[in-house]
């Protein structure tokens, strides 16, 4: 008797305690780590992005874990082979993420849903050999912005062909009152950013030329190249002066304070740019003769992908396939101004400035930047190079052919497709 | 008395805490830093190669190219903060103990100082923009210039750390006793031949000391590059040094992989050089000057 109501009770506490585990791990929640170099980001991600993701999946949590930008590959590459990491990795362009999928960073995203509205060259950048590893976030444009008040002071036309674009701005030199062009060589990379690889794909006829580069088809010291160089160069008696030490936030400033005409520059600079609540316009890269092609630069930035070794793998790829879908690029692309979605779903831009650099495409090619795919992966990584070729360009008197025939030997050096000719 | 035993004992208690903060952050990493420069990590995995990274930096053109130019561009940033902040800083020192500033000695004393304690983001902020060609005093592009830039920068290092020096040979001078140089000047010697004669010869051990000082400091050197210059110093890398190609080399960029092993065999070959200047130094230098004045 006494044993048998003992075994009662025993099986009903152990039924409660089943009930009670089993409810445990349906409210049990998991939560996910998201590593990125965007720490200006964190609001972004924090206030508005997660929050709707959280409301839409309560049983995910996402915590945004941005690290330095300049340690970001450091950390990511040490924490991952020392088997940690965050579960969700931010995936940099290219070479740098192609060498991470090489070492087995990454989870495959086979059939993940949502991937389908990427068009395969929205997912170059993170793909190798077919399969894809990370879901595209977002791209950044490069342009020219322009002070609206000083082209209608000036009765300036905004330039579609290189020669107008030149006449533009040998008027404002002329007139004298502002620096036509605001750029300072101090600051080597946006020499290759905003100036060579928005410029230049006009005269390489943009994705011909890069991969003509890529398969060893062309040459650096192709005439195509060394007139976009040539091109560029052209710029100096525009620019202000002692340019050869201003650098990028002087340029922005000098452009805000209404000072200077035009700013080339990224899309990315976009809230900085009108910060001062200057009338500012965006026009792209002018064609190189009447009629001709128009080219713009649209440089995948930044993608999402899995971490092999995280244990969350279910949860990570529920969060990929919100990232993929509309809602997430919606809310993205309007807290984050001057960054684009890159699926194939319309979306709407709030921003007004970055709706008319978004404009821009119509019409245009789209070419990524010129040496980050494949041509960066060798000592001396062509990207470097370029960099600094036009910073000694800029700041000395080095010819636009020396400049193309050393960047040709050091790509030759180390990458076979250019060496075997 | 102690018995000897109780006394080791002792001693090793009070020695432990500092030995284990030393030997588990400053030894352990610089043991895990060199045991890493002899892996290399691919898409193999993470291999043993011996001395092969060691190899690759002095032999691979582009990376042995860069790995010169920035020791040779750090042996000229040791070389100007040498020669122009030891005598600017023996010159203050000797204004400052001249006996003229009777009761501003103390106010100069901290205002000469200051630099050394402000942040080196702010030091280069200030004076990128006191040179800065659109907004500055100065009209030429310094910092522009293969030529200009480097000495533009340690000059820069040189405004901000004078106050080192100085302080070193200030003290130097005050312990200078008093009773020499009163007779010297009642046997006539002017304050010219009494500085020269008597209390040049009496600092001379600490110039040394600075010496290695600033070679430790300069060689260590990254922060004021970097937040002038970023970490590809240009132009053409006339303003790379040490730390810089160091940063680089571990710490890649948004289009370079991190190289975190040729990081450690970088890391490894400046602190090879740093102690064996600074062991030399000790052996044949201070060594002999503790002789001397004994």
């Amino acid at each position: 008797m006494q044993s048998k109501q003992w075994a009662a009770t025993a099986g009903a506490m152990l039924g409660v305690s089943l009930i009670a585990m089993s409810g445990a791990a349906v409210a049990q929640s998991v939560t996910l780590t998201l590593g990125s170099w965007r720490t200006e980001d964190l609001a972004v991600w924090q206030d508005k992005v997660l929050p709707a993701f959280e409301a839409a999946h309560p049983d995910i949590n996402v915590e945004f874990a941005p690290v330095n930008t300049n340690e970001y590959n450091a950390a990511m590459q040490s924490q991952i082979e020392g088997g940690a990491g965050p579960d969700l990795i931010t995936c940099r362009p290219f070479d740098v993420n192609n060498e991470w999928i090489g070492r087995g960073y990454f989870t495959k995203l086979d059939g993940l849903a949502g991937l389908e509205n990427f068009d395969a060259t929205a997912k170059a950048a993170w793909t190798v050999d077919g399969a894809t590893y990370c879901v595209p976030v977002a791209a950044v444009l490069a342009g020219f912005y322009y002070n609206v008040d000083i082209f209608k002071e000036l009765g300036l036309a905004v330039p579609t062909t290189a020669a107008e674009f030149t006449a533009v701005l040998q008027a404002i030199k002329d007139n004298g009152k502002y620096t036509p062009l605001a750029v300072g060589s101090a600051e080597s990379w946006q020499l290759a950013y905003n100036g060579l690889y928005s410029i230049g794909p006009a005269y390489w006829k943009g994705e011909e030329g890069r991969l003509g580069l890529i398969d060893g088809s062309q040459k650096l010291t192709d005439a195509d190249f060394v007139s976009a160089i040539a091109a560029f160069q052209a710029w100096k008696p525009f620019l202000p002066n002692g340019q050869e030490a201003l650098s990028y936030s002087d340029m922005t400033q000098l452009f805000t304070l209404g000072k200077a005409a035009i700013l080339p520059d990224g899309s990315w600079n976009i809230n900085q740019v009108t910060s001062t609540g200057l009338n500012v316009g965006v026009f792209g890269p002018p064609a190189v003769e009447a009629g001709g092609q128009r080219y713009l630069q649209e440089m995948p930035d930044m993608a999402i992908g899995i971490n092999a070794a995280s244990k969350n793998q279910d949860a990570a790829r529920t969060f990929l396939s919100w990232v993929a879908g509309p809602e997430f690029q919606q809310i993205y692309v309007n807290t984050a101004p001057g960054f684009f979605a890159m699926s194939n779903q319309p979306v709407k831009y709030d921003n007004v400035l970055a709706q008319a650099f978004a404009d821009l495409k119509t019409g245009a090619l789209l070419t990524p930047r010129l040496a980050l795919d494949r041509l960066s992966a060798g000592t001396p990584p062509l990207d470097d190079e370029i960099w600094r070729l036009l910073q000694v360009m800029m700041t000395s008197d080095m010819t636009p052919e020396a400049v193309a025939a050393e960047l040709q030997a050091g790509l030759a050096s180390w990458y076979s497709p250019q060496s075997a000719q | 008395m102690i018995r000897p035993a109780t006394a080791r004992r002792s001693l090793l208690i009070f020695v432990l805490p500092a030995l284990a903060i030393y030997l588990g952050f400053a030894v352990l990493p610089l043991l895990i830093s060199i045991f890493m420069s002899l892996f290399d990590t691919g898409k193999s995995g993470t291999g043993f190669i011996g001395l092969g990274n060691y190899i690759y930096l002095f032999t691979q053109p582009v990376v042995s190219a860069r790995f010169w130019n920035a020791l040779f561009n750090n042996f000229k940033y040791f070389a100007i903060h040498v020669a122009v902040e030891i005598p600017i800083g023996l010159l203050l020192a000797a204004l400052l103990t001249g006996g003229t500033l009777s009761r501003s000695e103390g106010i100069y004393r901290t205002l000469l100082f200051i630099p050394a304690t402000l942040s080196v983001v702010i030091v280069g902020f200030i004076w990128r923009l006191i040179i800065n060609p659109l907004w500055g005093l100065v009209g030429f592009p310094l910092l522009g210039n293969q030529l200009t830039a480097l000495p533009t920068i340690s000059l820069m290092g040189v405004w901000q750390y004078v106050g080192i020096p100085m302080v070193f040979l200030y003290s130097a001078l005050i312990a200078v006793p008093n009773d020499v140089i009163e007779a010297a000047r009642i046997d006539g010697a002017s304050p010219w031949r009494i500085f020269w004669g008597i209390k040049f010869p009496l600092i001379l051990p600490q110039f040394g000391l600075i010496v290695i000082l600033t070679f430790i400091w300069t060689f260590n050197g990254f922060d004021l590059v970097f937040a002038l210059n970023g970490s590809a110093p240009g132009p053409n890398y006339s303003t790379d040094i040490l730390g810089t190609f160091f940063y680089r080399t571990f710490f890649g960029s948004s289009g370079q992989v991190a190289d975190l092993d040729l990081g450690a065999t970088v890391a490894t070959v400046i602190f090879t050089l740093m102690l064996c200047v600074t062991t030399a130094y000790f052996w044949l230098v201070q060594r002999r000057l503790k002789a001397h004045s004994a």
